[in-house]
């Protein structure tokens, strides 16, 4: 069996290994090339002591030497990445494999639903304790001081291991992979919340110590390299996995301790057409997408009043802020601006998995009776697609709302109309995602989630690494980010956004043109 | 070719499945080679082979799932890439019915009803009653056999002139397997074509016209049951008193077993002329011929492959 969990996570495993560890090496190599000019390190110093950089990138721990600067750089984001990864790698090999019934031949030999459980629980915790390694080794072999690299490797894994953990739990108590996957990586954007308040507001700082990535800021690496916090949460998640083997062997293969009622499950809703069809499935993960995306940006509106005013008083910091590239963010406009430039990861996020779930669908022979019908295949593939598209049109528009309420709870004023401005120009970036989606869809099924979040997910890390490591200007070009307006600071960029948008058409009509010829699996 | 109308549809072909030297290749693995059928409008044709034989693969071809790697299918004259087209004239039964987990089975039917060939909702409701399925269950609680019903249910309330079925029986128990049987004569009645690939020999004996028998990609044989069981071995058994007939040499029989008491058995293939006149030279009490069943015709040419 241990054969089986390796075969169906070594590929996922290598690449985030190779991409957290790659990063580290690369950040921490341009340290000294960043640091070589005095003014561009001054800059740096003051930025990363505002609040809305901490809230964003974490708490500045030791800018002063390469591996504390690398580990503010990207220490949030591959926690962040490798955590997303085990939590859909657990869900995939343990729950996803149940649901789809192939573990039945797994347990009518001598292994019971426990043991499976436990076995595949191991290969994941194995994967993200290696990556945690290579992270270590990555630090440790471009900056100084063995010590804070052991402390930062150990932290990642740990972050790594807690997230198998939680939706090794979640995978019991959800009887469908896509729940248990959800309330997953609902903890972990819950845990990034709860740090993001603890960074901003001084008075909220306790608050770490109830949160992963809180807990990984915490211990402190090339400063007071704290080995308590990572012990925590390697003692937190060797108990939630411990809980979920055991809860494993306390169910019956197949279900979830949480049943729904049975009898009438899921959602109602139109059947008429393969577009409402299509509407009906996207319903309930644009509810938990939704619900996110409101509690992160009610979070952004109700600190941004707060933190603008800091910055407005302090003017000599704003103005280094806005020489090194953050300007205006003694404006909410500024604010805004720079937190919806983000917005178009989980949106194209949304829309890769939900091309992902359409793939599945044919994977395992649920579309076979609808390919059967009196419908061509591109209008199955643009049905989800225009569906999709209106979800994530939706999820942009719910953030300016959700912006809006949160500062205008906190006392400040920012027009509804430029708040919609600044989301909806995150838009064509994300369907850059979608449309990238389609084409793997159709070209490249078995690569649809990871080609859909390439253009943000690799567009981002290559824009913040280019940056980094003053690499040439054509080099970041490539990234879609570098040709992303701060909007509603300044005016949107209509140019830029149309040739986004008409690119995101061109790959999705080639995806569809692909999908009309190729064969269906399953 | 003889083309006729059928109201609200365009000219279509009188061959409601035609595939002409069709051939899938996965790498140099032929799939299905330089296969060549024609199922006539109307007829039930079952569509034999054992496993890995190219039965799905074809089928996946005929329902443009997949797309030949040489030569074309059509579905009453209509290339089977426009599904569009072709889809409105069939409606399919997957051996493998997967379900959306979240649906009810009454769900799938309405979402199969609104976007297929068109439905007849008084027999569908009669089929569920006859097939005793609650519609009102998510998927995630039926069993193999009632997410076949489902998908049994939905392709035969259709009018679509033909049904390609595959291995729709194999979850169902024998009360639900008579009431397929029904189910495909009511269908024949209507005059709708049926494609039928099944392992269930007893079943395809039963219901088909004609037969066609798949080997390693390859159609080795097509033709009516009955003529099938001539081609091949009857079993003769005599009964005779005296001297015993003299075989050796007869064409057509092999396997000649002499029993005891005066009871001889062997296989007869082909025409039976020269064996009656090999028999009439000795004094015979009794003769009985059995013939062969299909299941056993299906192992001959299972053995010649083993034997291959």
């Amino acid at each position: 069996m241990t054969g089986l969990v390796v075969r169906q996570i070594r590929g996922g495993a290598a690449v985030v290994a190779v991409i957290c560890a790659g990063m580290t090496a690369i950040v921490a190599a341009s340290y000294a090339g960043v640091m070589a000019d005095p003014a561009a390190a001054a800059s740096l110093h003051r930025i990363a002591g505002n609040a809305a950089i901490r809230t964003l990138f974490g708490e500045p721990i030791a800018l002063d030497q390469a591996g504390g600067f690398t580990v503010w750089r990207v220490g949030t984001v591959i926690a962040f990445l490798l955590g997303i990864w085990a939590i859909l790698a657990t869900t995939r090999i343990t729950r996803g494999a149940e649901e789809a019934r192939r573990w039945d031949l797994l347990l009518g030999g001598r292994v019971s639903l426990r043991g499976a459980t436990a076995r595949h629980l191991t290969g994941v915790a194995a994967a993200a304790t290696a990556t945690g390694g290579a992270v270590a080794v990555a630090l440790a072999a471009t900056a100084d001081r063995p010590t804070g690299a052991v402390v930062h490797g150990a932290g990642i894994a740990a972050i790594g291991l807690f997230c198998t953990a939680t939706a090794a739990l979640t995978a019991q108590l959800f009887a469908s992979r896509s729940a248990a996957s959800g309330s997953a990586v609902a903890v972990l954007a819950v845990g990034l919340l709860i740090r993001m308040a603890a960074d901003g507001i001084t008075a909220l700082a306790w608050l770490r110590w109830a949160s992963p990535l809180g807990l990984l800021e915490l211990s402190s690496p090339y400063r007071d390299n704290r080995p308590l916090p990572v012990l925590l949460l390697l003692v937190i998640s060797g108990a939630l996995g411990a809980v979920a083997v055991r809860l494993a062997g306390r169910r019956d293969a197949g279900d979830g301790l949480i049943r729904g009622t049975p009898g009438r499950t899921g959602t109602r809703g139109p059947l008429g057409s393969v577009e409402a069809f299509a509407l009906r499935r996207m319903l309930p993960a644009l509810t938990a997408w939704t619900a996110g995306v409101i509690a992160y940006f009610l979070v952004i509106g109700l600190a941004g009043v707060a933190v603008t005013e800091f910055m407005a008083q302090n003017g000599s910091i704003a103005d280094l802020a806005g020489q090194a590239g953050f300007g205006g963010l003694d404006r909410l406009e500024g604010l805004t601006a720079a937190v919806f430039g983000l917005l178009s990861l989980p949106v194209a996020g949304f829309a890769a998995v939900r091309l992902g779930g359409f793939v599945a669908t044919e994977n395992d022979r649920r579309l076979t009776l609808l390919a059967a019908q009196p419908v061509s295949r591109v209008r199955l593939l643009a049905a989800e697609t225009a569906v999709t598209a209106a979800g994530m049109a939706f999820l942009v528009t719910v953030a300016a709302l959700a912006t809006w309420t949160g500062i205008a709870a906190a006392g400040g004023e920012m027009s509804m109309a430029a708040l919609l401005r600044g989301t909806w120009n995150a838009l064509p970036v994300a369907l850059l995602g979608l449309g990238a989606a389609v084409l793997a869809a159709g070209r490249v099924p078995r690569a649809v989630i990871a080609l859909g979040s390439l253009p943000t997910v690799g567009g981002f890390l290559l824009y913040t690494v280019a940056d980094s490591v003053g690499a040439p200007a054509w080099v970041r070009g490539t990234s879609p980010y570098a040709h992303l307006a701060p909007v509603p600071l300044v005016p949107v960029d209509l140019g830029a956004e149309l040739v986004m948008a008409a690119l995101s058409a061109a790959l999705a009509g080639a995806g569809l043109w692909a999908y009309r010829t190729r064969d269906l699996s399953g | 070719m003889i083309r006729f109308r059928l109201e609200g549809l365009p000219v279509m072909d009188a061959v409601a499945v035609g595939a002409v030297h069709l051939t899938k290749r996965y790498g140099r693995l032929a799939a299905v080679d330089d296969l060549t059928l024609e199922v006539p409008a109307g007829e039930v044709f079952g569509f034999l082979g054992p496993n890995g034989a190219g039965k799905s693969t074809t089928i996946r071809m005929l329902l443009g799932l997949a797309r030949p790697t040489a030569g074309r299918i059509r579905v009453f004259g209509i290339d089977a890439a426009d599904v569009v087209a072709a889809h409105a004239a069939l409606a399919y039964v997957p051996a493998d019915v997967a379900l959306w987990p979240r649906l009810t089975g009454g769900e799938h039917l309405e979402l199969l009803a609104a976007t297929g060939p068109g439905i007849d909702r008084a027999y569908r409701d009669e089929l569920v009653e006859r097939f005793e399925l609650d519609p009102s269950k998510p998927a995630r609680a039926y069993s193999t056999g009632n997410r076949q019903k489902v998908a049994l249910i939905a392709a035969f309330a259709t009018r679509a002139r033909l049904l390609v079925l595959d291995e729709p029986t194999s979850g169902l128990d024998p009360l639900m397997e008579r009431e397929f049987r029904h189910a495909v004569a009511a269908a024949r009645e209507r005059g709708q074509t049926v494609f039928l690939s099944s392992h269930q020999l007893a079943e395809v004996e039963a219901v088909c016209d004609r037969v066609g028998i798949l080997r390693a990609g390859r159609l080795v044989e097509v033709a009516a049951v009955a003529q099938l069981r001539a081609l091949h071995r009857n079993e003769v058994t005599v009964t005779y008193t005296g001297a015993p007939p003299r075989l050796s040499g007869v064409p057509g029989i092999e396997t000649v077993e002499t029993g005891g008491d005066h009871h001889l058995r062997f296989t007869l293939t082909g025409p039976p002329a020269a064996a009656l006149r090999a028999l009439a030279g000795a004094d015979v009490t009794a003769l009985a011929i059995r013939e062969p069943s299909l299941e056993e015709i299906f192992l001959d040419y299972y053995g010649e492959q083993a034997g291959r």
